[in-house]
């Protein structure tokens, strides 16, 4: 009997081994352990044994069985893997074959730019405010230290739009809006849009953009405006940027300075983009004109500040080495998907 | 201002390259807008000894010349030139040579003859008088023979000037002449500066008997000053002040007019000289022009005057437009005898307001328009006079008529020099700050560290210790300053609300594939007509510019869809296949027209979308989004834009509210703007939308129990709105409804005429428990009965 449980062991590895298939496994398993099966036949026969030989020849089949079934399930896993794997296979893909578009659009490049530039003040403390593009003379002018037929008058061409109203050219028409509404400390940006009679061309465009900010505080210095503006040059243009003052003239600054940083594009070593100086010009900036300060009901004996305005197109061009601004009002699509 | 370095170095020592001081300048405040090297334009072109002349075969005109340019060889140079012989010295403008009008020279063949270069004229060296005696002369410039054969014109010329072009900023006056410039560059370079000290002799007389000067409107002349000069001796002016002239420039024209506007260039300060013979009554009366008056100008131009303007007037009209220019009538010519010289100061905003009245303006009037100094209008006469005794041009008569209502005091401000660092934030020495104030000319002394500063009136720009802290920065060096990191309480920069929530709509856009645009604020003042709005609609309430750079660009919009079809244009013209587009920008409303306050400037949402994808309900699948982003519920009603199909467009509600509207731009709209797609357009009022407050989310628990679907097909009238029949299921349904989903709407074939097929599939779900089906049988004949009220005719 252990003779015929040796042969139907050997039979059945052979049959596992030889085994390719799902279906066939199962078969096999019916076959052999089974209610029908070959091993439970066997066992069936244990009766017409000795009582010393049952349990020996007993522990025998059920050995075997146990090692059958381990067999045929080890089997089993290693079929399904196979089939797994060959499913896998035949679904291989051209993963060089066009995506299922997910259509996005994008800001506007002046937007991106602007958006940047709000993180950056933002996270210095300053409030994002605004103010009418329609101004009054007042506003526009009288407040920031321009009265009526000062010569300064002559650096913006201005827009009318009737007796003392016009279109503003420089958002420090929101200073004064601010200051007057706010009491110091102020910290404070003001982006929009702002408008100059100047003829369209490459460089030039009726309709800009500016970010004006102020901060008027108790112990204002111009150290804390460079300090600021380094803060913001390095974002913009690169941690290792610097960043000079030039004396300039502005009437609701003083003292007034043009602010250089220099040029991203060649480290400051000079080059076709900086026109070989090494430094671009960036933005104006300035303590706030005692005047100013007073016209809006702030004692300039207690209280100092700092403005300044940088231009936004000028920004966004250089940043994206746009060689036109009409590019950013012609709105080609083409174009507006670069950014 | 352009001025000569030569002539600069007249008044101050100038101890470092060109360059250099450009760029110290620059750190000073005066912006540099060009520097020019004399010669630069002019090169390769030498002394030349004209060996033989040979007529040319094949022209009566032309000569062939074998030229000395002091090489080994002759070189052979054809002229058309009559004006040479053998022997003169000429400038030869050599193989590869450029000349100051910018051509350059090249070898080549005249009729067929070769020819290495070109002899010059003066003209083509662009030389006057002033640079060569004999420039003037028509032909080629016959040099004198000192000079050695081969030699550099530029070193014949003396050109080894520099033209420096100073910006001078609006708040320095002072410094648009050659003397406020060199006493800026003595500051900076720390050396020596020497003004002219005007000295003269009179020839007797007395000006009261010449002349006599009445200002009637001392507010517009504060300070009026006249000298006679008789026995003029009108010729050249030296070539010194004539180079000086050219340099700024200016064109030299005859000795008194130079003298004039040297002085001008020199000290700032505008003079007039009148031909005194033609003054009527001897009289010099500085008032208003009359109502009628009227002048011919020295450029020959008529112009009629008003009561607002200044003039200078003889005793029987005006002879000169005070500060802007001289009369005709009164010019100084080659025979005038006698002149009234006029120094004066006149009031900046009447110079100013009266040049553009008449459209003029002069180097003169910029001056008085930025402002003169009425003390330096005294030293500018006296200068003038001294250059008149010098160059003998004329007697000067004794006596001077100086008309003013007493002159200013000079400021005097006193500061603590803490002040003037506390602004800065960079320790200043004390003593650093006065000597640099001293320096400037603003006389200063210190006790404790209190200083006292004497302002002279030509600096009438510094008013206090912030001017004082820029003066002294602006020498002391701004690389001084160290940027110090924000300081103060710590705050938290913020958002207008009004921005937070643009960027959630911006968001949501660009999520749906659309673009952002941006456009001028500005449109053509036709634009609005290709809307075909109605003549009494408010949107043609247009705000116009008054001083517009063009029709294109006059009227401030009070709609941004002009501006978004142009876009869709742009890029249609293109070829660009689709596009979805947005703009977010103010719409101008005037209150009243013409406008005396300012307008609402309201925030508004511009789209456009065209492509063979879209249409009126991709376009309404974008405007939910959008309205979703606030909460609203959104419902919608047909509209009447003129510019919309008028079938397919619709106004737009949120929470009940009007917030716009939105459709197929209507074909003729299109055509308009050379479109022949099919385009959308929404135009959305977000100072609207942005009144609607989104309520505070609270969590819903996630449902418990299954939800069942239901399907109910139907026949209605063909014009019935699937709105409608949403709005039974939804009544019929009751609170059980979690949503109704329109699946199929048909017409045509095996539908009878007048109706249409439409299908929903509808899902029911309770909160409390699973649905049985007699719930659910009880609800389906709610809901059959709603539409059934409605005409609809359930189909098994």
């Amino acid at each position: 009997m252990q003779e015929t449980l040796k042969e139907i062991v050997n039979a059945a590895k052979e049959a596992v081994a030889a085994c390719s298939d799902e279906s066939q496994i199962e078969n096999l398993r019916v076959q052999y352990l089974g209610k029908k099966g070959q091993l439970t036949a066997l066992l069936k026969q244990m009766g017409s044994l000795s009582a010393e030989e049952r349990p020996k020849v007993g522990a025998l089949v059920n050995q075997a069985k146990q090692e059958l079934e381990e067999l045929i399930s080890a089997k089993k896993q290693e079929l399904k893997i196979k089939a797994q794997e060959n499913k896998l296979n035949e679904e291989t893909v051209d993963i060089t074959m066009p995506a299922k578009p997910v259509k996005t659009g994008k800001l506007h490049p002046l937007n991106t730019v602007l958006d940047d530039m709000i993180n950056i003040f933002q996270s210095m403390g300053f409030d994002v405010v605004d103010g009418p593009e329609v101004e009054t003379d007042y506003y526009n002018f009288e407040c920031l230290n321009v009265p009526a037929d000062h010569p300064a008058r002559d650096m913006q061409d201005t827009f009318y739009l009737g007796e003392n109203l016009l279109l503003r050219t420089q958002t420090s028409a929101a200073q004064i809006r601010t200051m007057e509404t706010r009491k110091p400390p102020i910290r404070v940006i003001c982006p929009g849009r702002v408008f100059r009679a100047d003829e369209v061309d490459a460089t030039h465009s009726p309709v800009f953009h500016q970010i004006e900010g102020l901060v008027v505080d108790k112990g204002v210095t111009m150290c804390d405006l460079k300090g600021v503006l380094e803060e913001f040059a390095r974002e913009i243009y690169g941690s290792d940027t610097k960043v000079k003052f030039r004396p300039s003239f502005f009437p609701f600054t003083e003292p007034s300075v043009e602010v250089d940083v220099t040029c991203s594009e060649c480290g400051g070593k000079g080059c076709r983009v900086c026109k070989g100086s090494g430094w671009i010009e960036i933005l104006g900036a300035g303590m706030v004109h005692p005047n100013v300060l007073r016209s809006c009901g702030i004692d300039p004996d207690v209280y100092s500040g700092f403005a300044f305005g940088i231009g936004l197109d000028r920004l966004t061009t250089t940043r994206y080495k746009i060689s036109d601004i009409r590019l950013l009002f012609e709105n080609d699509k083409r174009f507006l998907e670069q950014f | 201002m352009k001025i000569s370095l030569n002539h600069l170095k007249n008044y101050v020592e100038i101890n470092v390259p060109a360059e250099e001081l450009c760029e110290r300048m620059v750190m000073a405040g005066f912006e540099v807008e060009s520097i020019e090297k004399q010669g630069d334009n002019l090169v390769n072109v030498v002394v030349a000894k004209i060996l033989k002349i040979t007529p040319h075969e094949n022209s009566d005109h032309l000569q062939i010349c074998q030229m000395d340019v002091g090489a080994n060889e002759p070189v052979q140079i054809v002229t058309g030139a009559q004006n040479i012989k053998e022997g003169d010295l000429v400038p030869a403008a050599l193989n590869d040579s450029y000349l100051p009008c910018g051509v350059h020279i090249v070898k080549g063949k005249l009729r067929g003859v070769e020819s290495n270069g070109m002899l010059c004229s003066g003209e083509e060296l662009c030389l006057t008088e002033a640079d060569y005696e004999g420039a003037s002369v028509n032909g080629i410039l016959i040099l004198k023979d000192t000079h050695p054969v081969g030699t550099d014109m530029r070193e014949v010329l003396g050109l080894d000037d520099y033209i420096i072009d100073f910006k001078i900023t609006a708040n320095r006056p002072d410094c648009n002449c050659f003397l406020g410039v060199a006493k800026e560059i003595s500051v900076v370079l720390g050396t020596e500066f020497k003004a002219p000290k005007p000295e003269y002799k009179t020839a007797g007389g007395n000006i009261n008997d010449y002349i006599s000067v009445e200002v009637l409107n001392y507010e517009l002349c504060p300070r009026y000053i006249g000298r006679i000069v008789k026995n003029l001796r009108i010729g050249q002016s030296p070539v010194w002040m004539q180079k000086a002239i050219i340099a700024s420039g200016m064109r030299p024209i005859n000795n008194i007019v130079d003298i004039t506007n040297f002085v001008m260039l020199e000290t700032g300060q505008p003079m007039h000289a009148f031909n005194y013979n033609d003054l009527a009554d001897k009289e010099i009366i500085v008032r208003n022009a009359r109502k009628g008056e009227s002048i011919t100008t020295l450029d020959g131009k008529h112009y009629d005057l008003n009561e607002d303007m200044l003039v200078i007037a003889d005793g029987e009209k005006p002879s000169c437009l005070a500060g802007i220019m001289g009369g005709r009538e009164s010019e100084i010519e080659d025979d005038t005898n006698d002149l009234f010289l006029e120094s004066a100061k006149f009031r900046r905003d009447n110079i100013r307001h009266t040049g553009r009245a008449l459209g003029i303006r002069t180097e003169a009037s910029g001056r008085y328009e930025r402002g003169v100094d009425i003390k330096n209008v005294e030293y500018a006469a006296e200068r003038a006079l001294q250059l008149i005794y010098e160059l003998d041009a004329g007697d000067i008569i004794d006596g001077c008529i100086d008309c003013n209502k007493g002159l200013p005091e000079d400021r005097i401000i006193t500061v603590s020099t803490d002040k003037i660092t506390e602004l800065i934030g960079v320790e200043v020495p004390d003593e650093k700050i006065v000597s640099i104030l001293n320096s400037l000319g603003l006389e200063t002394t210190i006790s404790g560290n209190t200083i006292t500063c004497r302002v002279p009136s030509i600096r009438d720009d510094i008013e206090g210790r912030a001017d004082l802290a820029e003066e002294v920065m602006r020498i002391y060096g701004y690389d001084h300053i160290i940027g110090t990191p924000m300081r103060g309480t710590v705050v938290r920069g913020k958002l207008l609300p009004e921005r937070i929530k643009a960027n959630k709509i911006k968001s949501v856009l660009i999520g749906a594939g659309a673009y952002e645009i941006a456009t001028y604020s500005f449109i053509g003042s036709k634009s609005i007509d290709t809307l075909m709005l109605s003549q009494d609609d408010p949107r043609r309430n247009q705000i116009k510019i008054i001083n517009p750079l063009g029709d294109e660009y006059s009227t401030m919009r009070t709609q941004l869809t002009t501006s978004m079809l142009t876009v869709l244009a742009t890029n249609i013209n293109k070829k660009i296949g689709e596009g979805r587009f947005f703009e977010i920008s103010k719409r101008f409303i005037a209150k009243s027209l013409p406008i005396t306050e300012q307008p609402d400037e309201l925030a508004t949402l511009s789209l456009g979308v065209y492509g063979k994808d879209e249409d009126f309900f991709t376009l309404k699948g974008i405007i939910e989004a959008i309205v979703k982003v606030f909460g609203a519920h959104i419902e919608y009603e047909r509209s009447t834009e003129p510019y919309l199909h008028p079938g397919r467009q619709a106004l737009i509600k949120a929470n009940n509210k009007e917030i716009g509207t939105f459709g197929e731009v209507h074909p003729s709209v299109s055509a308009a703007y050379g479109i022949e797609n099919r385009v959308y357009t929404a135009e959305i009022k977000l100072d609207v939308l942005f009144t609607i407050e989104k309520r505070k989310t609270t969590y819903k628990p996630l449902p418990k129990f299954p939800a069942v679907e239901r399907d109910f097909a139907m026949l209605v009238d063909i014009d019935t709105p699937v709105g409608e029949i949403e709005k039974a299921i939804s009544s019929g349904a009751g609170r059980l409804l979690e949503k109704a989903e329109l699946f199929d709407v048909y017409q045509g074939e095996q539908i009878p005429s007048g109706k249409k097929s439409v299908a929903y599939s509808v899902w029911l779900r309770s909160q409390d428990n699973t649905l049985s089906d007699v719930e659910i049988d009880d609800i389906s004949n709610k809901i059959i009965k709603k539409l059934e009220n409605i005409g609809a005719e359930l189909r098994k």
